[in-house]
């Protein structure tokens, strides 16, 4: 039984709630203390020390107290309440939820407990439950609209229109008098109702609610793209018309309306016969704006042959007399029409021989015969040649130095020569190319930006860190790489940690990619204070959108960007565990060793390793004493010290395939038709032994490119695993393996599946690279002839240094010698001689 | 290059341009908190004509205007604030940043009443000045002394948005605007937005380094660090 307290202690627990909630918790811990010395075991009060140990940062022993508060009283919702609150706060959510609804259970009134555990379950996406809550709390309070709102989106969210729509109108019918305009709140949940009716489907009705309603509403543009919306896709053409013309007088930059105005005049860009009106249609438009660029682009994407020449030339000649200098940018989209490509080098070749020689060039301000006409048409060229679709490097490079002879300071010719020796394989002279643009404009931190990302590609770490740091702040804890972390500097984080990949520094890379998977998360959490935010708030519309982004957020290619190199290094640590004793430098092949060349080796790495943490453990020392402050986050709370910089306890992980899983699983949910990802799901099924899962991956690269030479050599190496399986699969596992995995016809041998695979795809680097990686799996006798056709794929036309380096990673792995790996490197460097790649060592 | 408003699953590349072209930075959580309370306000330009490289590359975003409504005006006068604002270096003098400002600028009037935006601009940033004062009408209004957390001083500007205001309202409901705003957006924790006049200019000056914004609205940890442009 709970102990009663005496009505002194009472009030004191009263007070204690007090300082609580305004965080005076030294205070709440002494008046917790003095009626815990009278009554030892109220659970309640122990409870709610808990929860002030939890916010001074006392964790563990506030899980332990808590349990303890809830063995004297099981009875009490507070107890339970704080139990959830504890597990909230270190965001585990299920456990959070079981204890609220323990607590609601005891306290079935308590709004507190039920909005806690309403929050919660939005932020879990459990549907059921939040309807549930949400409609204990609207009967709690059903004069708060809020209450009402909210009730409609949990039914609109778990898919339920009808519902949603309901709930809306059921409020409205209570309102006695119309609101005000002014009154955002009304304004925007009948914004809301109208595109629930829209989702649902009955576009003449969302047309008719909005236009009863549109008065009144002050999101003008949202209503305004609605309406003609609905009018277009109910038809009526010329009240669309008319909506879109609207649309575009407010906003001539956004395609969307433009090619919407062609739906309402039908006009289609691949019908010949339509031409004429829509060029006429862009000319009106182009007229009607001097600044107005949209216009004039988009006939560049539907006009062909003498017509797009035609219209490209003005266009062209415009930009580049402005001295736009991203003309390039905005038309290398048309260069996948190899035709067009070619029309505008003629056309700006053209431009260039009109130039007058040796940049003497005529003082005119204006027109063709500018200074600055003639350094955007060189600058334009160089950029052109530098590009993957007309690249021609020695000409690339031979318009940036002319426009370089014109303006040596300029921060944008600079740029593009560091590119183009990026291009040629040149990292190092890249690197310095883009750190003298960098020091022409050390105010501008876009250049800053390229040029750290240029110090990362040709591994020079340090010196990148400090490119950065003259843009953040240094003197958080953990100096510029603190802040950058801090302040969630993705790209920065991702090329340090690719960088580090490349390196062989896989502590550090695993590092920096969990660094990005746990930012990740905080977006995902960063969503939980609108849950009731929004709500109050009352902009529905855009926390729906909010919401349902937050429900793909691992699609997007930042994370893929990180998982896949982050599982592919666990799939190495699995495959040969003594990488991960190489820590951070790289690592000595030990398999090719005798035993006592492997002893001295690992000797050495050690010591190495010893002078590396002693250096850490002094540098960090040192920043110590400097750091005069206590260390604190940007939220103002204290940040403790990273205990693992280096990434040594992620590298000795005893579950590599189970790290590599966590990355790879999210990849494969959200974003599926990334070949790449499932190529590396792949790798980590197989290993443990989920051939199912990886004949999934199969199945869905085969979807998407069934020719892809990754795809095929996996599929050769999972017929040759279940072929000799040490025991049997289980009969319903074999069955479904029987109808499923037919990526290899039954009558043909697995070699000359892939014979028959090398020779369809002769002069395509990759897909040989593919067969050949499949012929030495098959048989390791063939190595020699394997190693001889990879160095002639350098000879094939089209292959760029991407696949000479792909090439040379197979090759490795193979386990080829030193004397072949040069003669690689020989035949690779004679194909760029520019490169830096290809130095044997 | 497209220009509109700003959604949600823009942020990611938001972010990105802000981090790679300005030193004052934010949080996600802080762009989420402009595109939760004024959705209708940030504007992004994007590059639409660059090939997508996989079914999931979200758009290219080249520009961005990031902006919000005053929540507590010391003037009691309704207006719209410009968080950040920036262009990529690649695609300058395309007048991106123009057309952002002047769909933020319209958003303003139209949907909040804002009588006026305000901004602030390092005095040393030429260009953005250009763009404001000559460009875009701004006026200095004052130079704040040391604003930037490197010391720099800022000008202080702002323009007027009456001419924008909806016609019909501008007398009748201007000024009931600014009332009924508070009522209803504050209505969670009016008391505590109330603070003596005295005291506010004191916050004014806080806000250049650290500023908890709506968290009596329940957006916890919000955390501006330099609430500042370029």
């Amino acid at each position: 039984m709970p102990q009663q307290l005496s009505s002194k202690d009472l009030s004191l627990f009263r007070q204690l709630h007090k300082y609580y909630d305004s965080k005076q918790y030294k205070k709440g811990l002494r008046n917790a203390d003095q009626i815990l010395r009278r009554n030892p075991n109220h659970g309640d009060t122990q409870a709610m020390k808990a929860l002030i140990l939890n916010a001074m940062g006392q964790t563990d022993e506030a899980f332990a107290l808590a349990k303890e508060a809830l063995k004297h009283d099981m009875k009490s919702h507070i107890c339970w309440h704080v139990y959830g609150l504890l597990y909230r706060s270190v965001k585990n959510f299920e456990e959070a939820i079981k204890a609220y609804k323990f607590a609601l259970r005891l306290q079935p009134d308590n709004g507190n407990i039920q909005r806690d555990l309403a929050l919660l379950q939005m932020q879990m996406r459990d549907y059921a439950g939040y309807l549930q809550s949400r409609r204990a709390m609207l009967q709690a309070r059903p004069g708060l609209r809020q209450n009402w709102t909210a009730m409609a989106v949990a039914h609109h969210l778990s898919g339920d229109l009808a519902a949603a729509e309901k709930v809306l109108t059921t409020f409205e019918e209570t309102l006695t008098k119309p609101p005000p305009k002014s009154d955002l709140e009304h304004a925007e949940a009948m914004l809301y109702k109208n595109t629930i009716i829209a989702e649902s489907g009955d576009t003449r009705r969302a047309l008719d609610h909005l236009e009863s309603i549109m008065r009144n509403q002050l999101d003008r543009t949202a209503v305004m793209e609605m309406r003609a919306k609905y009018l277009l896709s109910l038809g009526r053409m010329e009240d669309a018309e008319a909506a879109y013309r609207e649309l575009l007088d407010r906003n001539n930059e956004y395609r969307a309306y433009y090619e919407a105005l062609e739906k309402c005049l039908s006009l289609e860009r691949s019908n010949q016969e339509h031409r004429e009106r829509l060029t006429a249609l862009y000319d009106e438009y182009a007229k009607s704006s001097e600044r107005v660029d949209a216009a004039r682009r988009i006939p560049l994407d539907f006009l062909e042959g003498e017509e797009f020449k035609t219209a490209a030339d003005p266009y062209l000649r415009r930009m580049l007399r402005k001295g736009v200098p991203s003309t390039f940018a905005n038309v290398k989209a048309l260069y996948s029409d190899a035709s067009k490509k070619q029309t505008i080098e003629e056309l700006v070749e053209g431009y260039s021989s009109e130039l007058p020689m040796n940049g003497s060039a005529e003082k005119q301000p204006n027109g063709d015969h500018s200074d600055s006409f003639q350094q955007a048409v060189l600058f334009f060229l160089a950029q052109h040649y530098n590009y993957y679709l007309s690249r021609n490097l020695p000409k690339a490079m031979e318009f940036t130095d002319k426009a370089l002879e014109r303006n040596p300071e300029s921060v944008d010719y600079n740029m593009t020569k560091a590119r183009i020796w990026k291009h040629y394989g040149d990292l190092q002279k890249a690197s310095e190319t883009m750190n003298h643009a960098r020091s022409l404009d050390e105010k501008d931190r876009y250049i800053n930006s390229k040029c750290a990302k240029y110090q990362l590609r040709n591994h020079q770490n340090e010196d990148a860190l400090k490119t950065m740091s003259k843009f953040t702040k240094n003197d958080t804890v953990g100096g510029p790489l603190g802040d950058l972390h801090d302040m969630q500097c993705l790209w920065y984080i991702t090329e340090d940690g690719l960088s580090y990949a490349r390196q062989g520094k896989y502590g550090l890379a695993l590092k920096r990619f969990k660094a990005i998977y746990d930012m990740f998360d905080v977006w995902q959490e960063d969503q939980f204070d609108f849950h009731s935010y929004s709500i109050r708030k009352g902009q529905v519309r855009a926390y729906v959108d909010m919401v349902r982004w937050e429900d793909r957020l691992r699609e997007h290619p930042f994370y893929a960007r990180i998982a896949i190199p982050a599982a592919k290094i666990y799939v190495q640590l699995f495959d040969k565990p003594s990488l991960a004793s190489g820590l951070n430098g790289p690592i000595p092949d030990y398999d090719k060793m005798d035993a006592s060349e492997r002893r001295k080796a690992m000797k050495k790495a050690k010591r190495e390793q010893e002078k590396q943490e002693k250096a850490e453990a002094e540098r960090r020392e040192a920043e110590k004493k400097n750091a005069a402050k206590k260390p604190v986050g940007p939220d103002g709370e204290p940040k403790k010290e990273d205990p693992d910089p280096q990434g040594k306890q992620l590298l000795a992980t005893k579950e590599p395939l189970g790290e590599a899983t966590k990355y790879v699983e999210p990849l494969l949910e959200f974003a599926p038709r990334n070949i790449e990802g499932q190529n590396v799901g792949f790798e980590v099924f197989i290993r443990r032994k989920k051939y199912l899962r990886g004949l999934k991956c199969l199945l869905q690269t085969a979807s998407v490119d069934p020719e892809n030479p990754t795809l095929h050599e996996q599929t050769i190496r999972l017929r040759k695993s279940l072929d000799s399986l040490p025991e049997p699969l289980s009969p319903k596992v074999s069955e479904v393996v029987k109808s499923s995995f037919t990526l290899i016809p039954d009558n043909v041998s697995l070699s000359d599946f892939n014979e028959s695979y090398i020779s369809k795809h002769a002069g395509s680097a990759a897909h040989i690279r593919g067969g050949l990686d499949a012929r030495q799996s098959l048989d390791s006798n063939t190595q020699k002839k394997n190693e001889e056709e990879l160095i002639g794929t350098l000879q094939f036309s089209g292959v760029d240094i991407q696949d000479g380096l792909d090439g040379l990673a197979l090759l490795k792995s193979w386990g080829a010698d030193e004397a072949t790996v040069s003669k690689y490197d020989e035949a690779a460097r004679k194909r760029w001689p520019e490169a830096t790649f290809f130095e044997t060592s | 290059m497209d220009i509109r408003v700003l959604r949600p699953e823009d942020i990611p590349h938001v972010q990105l341009a802000n981090l790679t072209n300005l030193p004052e930075n934010y949080f996600c959580k802080y762009y989420l908190y402009h595109a939760m309370s004024w959705p209708q306000l940030s504007y992004v330009a994007v590059d639409v004509s660059r090939p997508k490289k996989s079914p999931y590359e979200p758009p290219k975003i080249v520009g961005y205007v990031l902006a919000k409504m005053e929540e507590e005006p010391t003037d009691g006068v309704q207006h719209g604030h410009i968080t950040s604002l920036s262009v990529m270096r690649t695609h300058r003098r395309l007048g991106l940043a123009e057309k952002l400002m002047r769909q933020s600028q319209r958003a303003m009037a139209e949907t909040y009443g804002a009588s006026y935006v305000s901004l602030h601009v390092r005095i040393s940033n030429v260009a953005a000045l250009h763009l404001y004062r000559d460009t875009l009408k701004f006026t200095v209004d004052k130079t704040e002394s040391k604003y930037y957390a490197d010391g720099e001083d800022a000008y202080s500007m702002r323009k007027d948005l009456t001419d924008l205001l909806p016609e019909s309202d501008e007398e009748s409901e201007a000024e009931g605007d600014a009332a009924d705003e508070g009522d209803e957006v504050g209505s969670a924790g009016k008391k505590e937005n109330k603070e003596p006049s005295k005291e506010s200019g004191k916050k004014t000056k806080e806000k250049k380094r650290k500023v908890k914004v709506g968290r009596q609205l329940g957006v916890g940890d919000l955390v501006e660090r330099n609430e500042s442009k370029a």
